[in-house]
């Protein structure tokens, strides 16, 4: 049996139903699903979007908490050479309505009650999981439980590794989050890269913790489909949630978020009583983990096996560093913060301001060059031409010169290679794992009618990274309460990891010498207290 | 200490209201969980909350959507524990 060459996702599904079309693909609650359901379920839904008129090159919504439809929905866009959207389950009306309008969503798979709360006419067709919607979201709607059992699709659609595989939005700094086009190339040598280092097997029992929306969340689902291993979803983030799946699944590789491991270690009793002895690995993504976290990780861990690897990367290009399991040492402050070296297939760069390499020990901004740097941002020329560039090592001689990502972090590296986390130029808040654009949340604080000027900015809290906070000052005429009422305004219009812990009040805010709101000033007058 | 008397719906819906919904009051059926009303480290301070307030300790295991799906969820496991 010759496996089908990996240029799209479903190419990825092809060969793990060749392999075994009997085994379990996803675990959902208490329900388990083959690798011949997904590749049925998948063709059935692909026709059905298809009917209702979803072409090569469209984009798709999935607005389904994470399950068994959600994995489906990601494959059936692929087969018929349509983008999949993952939407974050968190996010409010405002936010959903806003990436419909951004990457021009027409067809969207979703849960019923999410559906009911957007606008009228924001879509065209509207797969709804659960009862019909009321209200007017969609100009149709179509049962996407009765769509999955349907007619399969009668032929291939011609799909290439060049066409867009999937958008996924981050926070952007001009208040709304904007989309990282995310090639079928791109999505296929992620989960190359990611299951070559991590040796996944079709044994492997692999726990999906992170949302699917964030592209670290829908790597646990690529390289499990890549490897022919079994999926299990995991919605709850709540420790004791967490500590049963692990053993109830006999799980062998997690990866997550360092807030995730902060709830594991909770956990620790019950770890030290009854270890952890079938996971092979955790790998963690998105943030530093608190130096105190990951000894206590270690001590708990890796006495009955389990690997610890450390990544580091960006939407933008997916991974880009990581630290082996014997070289996790080397991520501690005493060592000077190492993100370790490059992943497979990728070379990093450290590039000064003058656009040369940088000398061991000199600091410069790290450069992503590989084939998992995405297509750019969907629609933002500015945003694409800023991190987007190109290689600025690349020989004279290649006149179309390839682009690369400008990650935005200052780094170093050392004589042996490694490199070390030196701090970053934007203002960008890290908080639970995301990563928030301040401007994000003060477009929000703005969106209550009541604030005349805001600013967020982050504030060190080792138990989720940064903590967001926010000074603002009111409108004339804002009377008492209405603190209150801008609170109840971020709660009800946004997620909630972008909800301020804080917000202080001020008459004005201090400017800087151009006139603009002084962010730092601000936010280090609060640190000092 | 809370004394073990006192309701523990109220005590908890009025955390919520101080930490966590910006003052608006939570029915006590209301789903804290599916509804991202509630992160999951705001959870784990919850948690603190009730074992300071309660004198009791919500074991690993204990501490699941299950338990702590909504208000009445919560106040069941508080009450078990302090009867």
């Amino acid at each position: 049996m010759s496996a089908r060459p990996e240029f799209t996702l479903h190419d990825l599904l092809y060969n793990s139903v060749a392999r075994d079309p009997e085994k379990t693909a996803v675990v959902d609650g208490d329900a388990h699903y083959t690798y011949e359901d997904l590749e049925r379920e998948s063709s059935a839904l692909g026709a059905a979007l298809v009917d209702s008129g979803v072409k090569r090159g469209d984009r798709v919504g999935v607005l389904v908490e994470k399950s068994w439809e959600a994995i489906v929905a990601m494959l059936a866009a692929s087969r018929i050479g349509a983008a999949y959207v993952n939407v974050n389950p968190l996010f409010k009306a405002p936010q959903v309505e806003y990436l419909a309008q951004d990457c021009d969503i027409r067809v969207m798979i979703g849960d019923s009650q999410k559906l009911e709360e957007l606008g009228p006419r924001t879509l065209q067709t509207a797969f709804h999981r659960g009862a019909k919607p009321e209200g007017q979201a969609a100009a149709s709607y179509v049962d996407v439980a009765e769509a999955m059992k349907g007619d399969p699709l009668t032929q291939d659609s011609k799909v290439s590794e060049s066409d867009l595989g999937t958008i996924l939005y981050t926070s952007g700094s001009t208040g709304m989050p904007k989309g990282v086009a995310t090639s079928q190339r791109n999505l296929v040598v992620g989960a190359q890269i990611v299951t070559t280092y991590l040796k996944n097997t079709p044994e492997d029992r692999i726990l999906s913790a992170l949302p699917l929306n964030f592209d670290a969340g829908m790597s646990q689902f690529t390289t499990s489909l890549r490897a022919g291993a079994t999926l299990y979803l995991l919605r709850s983030r709540l420790p004791g949630d967490l500590l049963k799946a692990l053993r109830r699944h006999e799980i062998t590789g997690v990866t997550g978020v360092p807030p995730l491991w902060a709830l594991l270690i909770r956990g620790s009793k019950s770890l030290r009583e009854n270890p952890l002895t079938h996971l092979r690995y955790l790998a963690n993504t998105g943030g530093r983990i608190p130096q105190a976290n990951l000894d206590e990780l270690r001590n708990l861990l890796e006495p009955s096996g389990t690997k610890i690897f450390l990544m580091y990367g960006l939407t933008e290009a997916f991974r880009s560093t990581y630290l082996a399991p014997d070289e996790v040492w080397r991520s501690s402050p005493e060592q000077g913060n190492c993100i370790g070296k490059a992943i497979p297939n990728t070379d990093i760069m450290v590039i000064t301001r003058e656009g040369k390499e940088a000398t061991p020990g000199e600091p410069g901004e790290l450069v992503h060059r590989g084939p998992t740097v995405a297509m750019g941002y969907w629609g933002n020329e500015k945003a694409t031409r800023r991190a987007y560039r190109p290689n600025p090592l690349a020989p004279p001689e290649l006149l179309d010169i390839e682009r690369v990502v400008y990650s935005g972090d200052t780094v170093k590296r050392d004589e042996e290679g490694y490199l070390y986390f030196l701090g970053r130029e934007d203002a960008m808040i890290k908080n639970q794992g995301y990563r928030l654009s301040p401007e994000e949340v003060e477009n929000l604080l703005l969106g209550s009618g009541l604030v005349h000027e805001a600013c967020a900015f982050g504030v060190e809290n080792p138990a989720v990274g940064q903590d967001v906070v926010a000074a603002i000052s009111l409108r004339n005429g804002a009377e008492e309460g209405a603190l209150d009422r801008v609170r109840e305004h971020v709660i009800k219009n946004g997620p909630p990891y972008m909800v301020p812990r804080e917000i202080l009040i001020r008459d004005e805010l201090p400017k800087t010498g151009s006139g603009k709101i002084d962010r730092k000033g601000i936010s280090s007058a609060y640190s000092n207290g | 200490m809370v004394s073990s008397n006192t309701d523990a719906r109220a005590a908890i819906r009025g955390w919520l209201q101080e930490n966590v919904t910006g003052g608006r009051d939570v029915p006590n059926d209301e789903p804290l969980i599916d509804n991202g009303v509630m992160t999951s480290l705001q959870t784990v301070e919850l948690v603190v909350f009730l074992e300071d307030s309660f004198g009791i300790v919500v074991e690993d295991e204990e501490f699941d959507e299950e338990n702590f799906g909504s208000v009445e969820a919560i106040a069941s496991l508080v009450e078990s524990k302090a009867a």
